[in-house]
């Protein structure tokens, strides 16, 4: 491994993130990010975990199982095995697309049908799911399959007569609504490996040096001497990555999938920020805020319709203009309905 | 092909599992987990209020957002000089929602520095996309350099 600290003479820059690569593979990836905050650091692993879509079997219809373990059972597992994830982007959430159920636009059609006639154990594995009909690439929904043998994960097990007969509908979706549409299957994090910043507070018995072993990242900072005054204005620099991937993204995909989930976030604030006029529209009537123009505010006079369809995930249904008039905000209850 | 339940007789015999779609938990008396992110009907991003009390202070409210968004803009916000205060908290961890304070020195309202902070954090999260590219691709030369 050829990592050295020359990258710190480019710390100087422009104050723009820096990254290196420490270890980079179809699976994984390791690196420092540095010259960003702990705040930003933080929403990137929190949004790669759980933001970032792919896609997962998330509708079986079940033709024949006549093996020992129950529909649902099946369904469960079926729904956790990793599947192809390219192009993910290009598919439509199923809650947004015009079909009725699902089509090709919005989900991958996989089926599974296997038949133990033998005396031995027959093993269902994920290599005997089946993409049919025309998914938007070849890649796209293909079970997972890394081990030496070409299997894939383990569905289930078949004696002599049992049949198992599924159609497994794969759709998009995002970690935060089911963990089966998780990208990573990890993400490492860590910053001040020494603990020079005092953000933790270690619970020892006897000696929190013995109990608590730095990890090999402390090799790559400065060691906090013995009885130097605390920095109260320290703040972590070095942030520690380790993007494991589950197997349907590319880890160097994930990464950038995260970082434009963040920025569409933001994007979409700063356009109800920028676009919106505070009088009335916003159903606080007449609150105003102080005068005071900059490069942000409106020209005076100037107001947005409302667009219905502003967020990421484009609302269906047409808002009227300033959103039905008199309902505040406060009218609609956190789940979406007024009673 | 996509038949209502036994109206193909070919599938008369199939049994349908998935997650309940929008709108078919009924009965349950749990929220849909795409509630976590979904704007509901009619409902908006973020609103805002004026303090009454404090001068040059807003509350904002973001729907279908949590600590993700919340730290990273009060953070970002602190980085500003004429914001003299931000923070944001989850009232319940049971609703998707959180409330971000920010008091400005007057100079720039709160919700142009809010407006700002999201432009500067889209810019930054840019160039590290960029640095991300630029650093993958000279890793991926040097390992097939290797082989
Ligand atoms: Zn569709």
């Amino acid at each position: 491994m050829s990592f050295q600290l020359d990258s710190q003479a480019m710390d100087a820059g422009d104050g723009a993130p820096q990254v290196n690569i420490r270890e980079g593979n179809s699976t994984n990836i390791d690196f420092i990010l540095r010259n960003t905050d702990l705040a930003l650091a933080n929403s990137l692993r929190r949004v790669i975990l759980a933001e970032v879509p792919t896609i997962a079997i998330d509708l079986v219809e079940v033709e024949e199982n006549t093996t020992v373990l129950a529909d649902e059972f099946i369904c469960h597992r079926l729904g956790l095995i990793p599947l192809n994830s390219k192009g993910v982007d290009d598919l439509f959430y199923s809650r947004d697309c015009d079909c009725e159920n699902y089509c090709d636009a919005c989900s991958v059609v996989l089926t599974l049908h296997a038949r133990c006639t033998g005396i031995d154990v027959m093993t269902v594995y994920a290599r005997d799911l089946v993409v049919s009909g025309n998914p938007l690439n070849d890649s796209l929904g293909q079970p997972v399959i890394t081990d030496p043998a070409g299997q894939g994960s383990i569905i289930c097990k078949l004696k002599k007569g049992h049949e198992l007969k599924m159609k497994c509908v794969a759709k998009k979706g995002i970690a935060k609504e089911h963990a089966k549409w998780a990208p990573t299957a990890a993400v490492g994090f860590e910053y001040d490996p020494n603990n020079a910043l005092r953000h933790l507070d270690y619970w020892y018995e006897v000696d929190p040096e013995k109990e608590w072993p730095v990890s090999e990242n402390a090799d790559l900072e400065d060691k906090p001497v013995d009885g130097e005054p605390f920095n109260y204005d320290a703040v972590p620099s070095r942030f520690y990555f380790n993007i494991e991937s589950a197997g349907g993204l590319e880890p160097d995909v994930i990464m950038q999938q995260g970082i434009k989930v963040l920025q569409r976030k933001l994007a979409d604030v700063h356009q109800e920020l920028v676009e919106r006029t505070t009088d009335g529209a916003d159903g606080f009537g007449g609150a105003r805020e102080p005068e005071v123009m900059d490069g942000y505010n409106q020209e005076p006079g100037y107001t947005t319709p409302w667009q219905g369809n502003q967020s990421q995930w484009g609302n269906q249904g047409s808002m009227s203009a300033y959103g039905g008039g008199a309902q505040t905000p406060h009218g609609a209850t956190p789940y979406g309905h007024a009673y | 092909m996509n038949y209502p339940l036994g109206a193909d007789p070919r599938d008369r015999n199939i049994i349908r599992y998935g997650r309940s779609g929008a709108g078919t938990n009924t009965s349950a008396n749990y929220p849909e987990r795409y509630e976590l992110f979904i704007l509901g009907d009619g409902e908006k991003k973020v609103t805002w209020v004026l303090d009454t009390r404090v001068p040059n202070t807003a509350i904002f409210t973001f729907n279908k957002e949590d600590h993700t968004l919340g730290n990273l803009l009060a953070s970002r916000l602190h980085k500003y000089p004429h914001v003299q205060f931000s923070a944001y908290k989850v009232p319940h961890p049971l609703f998707a929602t959180f409330d971000l304070r920010v008091t400005t020195d007057g100079s720039m309202t709160p919700k142009a520095a809010v407006a700002k902070a999201c432009a500067d954090l889209v810019t930054d999260l840019g160039k590290l996309s960029q640095e991300f590219t630029k650093e993958w691709e000279l890793k991926r030369l040097a390992n097939s350099g290797r082989e």
